[in-house]
């Protein structure tokens, strides 16, 4: 294995770890969101008028509304966009280099 | 951040969504990714949506999250950040309803095209007045891009709400500064990560800035290259 395979790997587990550190962190400590646009709406008596009913909403899954299940979405969803984005990365880098 | 859907006019929505369409047709074609710089856009991407699930305490009961789009375009390059905080935006929105549908494309505006092209035109031309080397100043250069880069989109979001007939907000005056005094301190929390990130990055792993479009331009890289060509030049 050459050596610049092993420092892509380590980055890569580097990485990997500290986004399982965040989310582990947003889900337990740093869960509870008001941000200013909610907060000028709950004091203005507003409710958020929604188009399209998400099959998760706020990061959990309906009727199981915990920490445990906002994990596993946050987890599932996170793995989900990496895989997302490195695929269109890579189609994206193959069709400039035919070019 | 996220704007949901039912706060915005119809003539916000739609020229946001036609903004965003024309930056995406720009971006597909100007983006250039090395092989190291594919695995590390989707490790960036899943970084920062990551990141972008805590919340912050800031100013009494409001919270705010990091954004991210200014270290994604500041490493990758701005029409790389752009795709990947596409690609947050939409899977946000479509999963878990954080931000409308509708307003996608302001949401997109808002934190894909201005929270990543400002830092990074920003540090661009900063890179080209003061020319910092590694150090105090090019850090400074780094957390004043990345400051910009979370206070502007703040700023266009309190200037299309506070434009909305459909806001709650009455107005510029209220919408504007509420937004921006929230968002400048989570762009000054936002900005010591970037340089955390970047110079670890510069220490460990130089070889993925230096193709890239924005830091690839540092003193420190333009020096390597011009090395590298005299050394060829002799060969």
């Amino acid at each position: 294995m050459t050596e610049n395979k092993k420092l892509n790997q380590k980055t890569i587990l580097i990485c990997l770890t500290v986004t399982l550190i965040f989310v582990l962190l947003g889900v337990f400590c740093f869960s509870y969101a008001n941000e200013t646009l909610d907060l000028k709406a709950d004091e203005l008596g507003l409710k958020e008028q929604t188009i399209y009913d998400p099959p998760f909403p706020d990061y959990n899954i309906t009727n199981f509304e915990n920490k445990w299940s906002n994990l596993i979405v946050s987890v599932t969803a996170t793995l989900l966009l990496l895989i997302i984005t490195i695929t269109v990365a890579k189609v994206i880098s193959k069709k400039k280099d035919q070019k | 951040m996220h704007i949901p859907d039912g706060l915005l006019s119809p003539t916000i929505t739609i020229a946001a969504f036609i903004i965003t369409i024309i930056f995406w047709i720009i971006s597909f074609k100007k983006i250039k990714l090395t092989e190291q710089q594919v695995p590390m856009m989707g490790l960036l991407t899943a970084l920062f949506f990551a990141a972008m699930m805590m919340n912050f305490p800031i100013i009494g009961p409001t919270t705010a999250h990091l954004l991210g789009g200014a270290v994604i375009g500041l490493i990758l390059g701005p029409f790389a950040g752009l795709i990947s905080m596409s690609i947050i935006l939409v899977l946000q929105a479509l999963l878990f309803g954080d931000g409308g549908l509708l307003a996608l494309g302001v949401n997109v505006l808002n934190i894909g095209i201005i929270g990543v092209f400002i830092p990074c035109i920003t540090f661009t031309a900063l890179n080209k007045l003061f020319k910092p080397k590694i150090g105090t100043r090019l850090y400074a250069t780094i957390f004043i891009s990345t400051f910009l880069g979370c206070l502007t989109p703040a700023i266009a979001a309190g200037i299309e709400i506070g434009l909305s007939p459909l806001s709650p907000w009455y107005g510029l005056s209220i919408a504007v500064p509420a937004m921006a005094i929230n968002h400048s301190i989570i762009g000054t929390a936002e900005g010591i990560v970037t340089v955390i990130l970047i110079a670890t990055l510069l220490k460990l792993r130089p070889d993925v800035l230096e193709k890239s479009q924005i830091l690839g331009k540092i003193t420190l890289f333009k020096h390597k290259t011009k090395n590298e060509e005299t050394l060829n030049d002799r060969e």
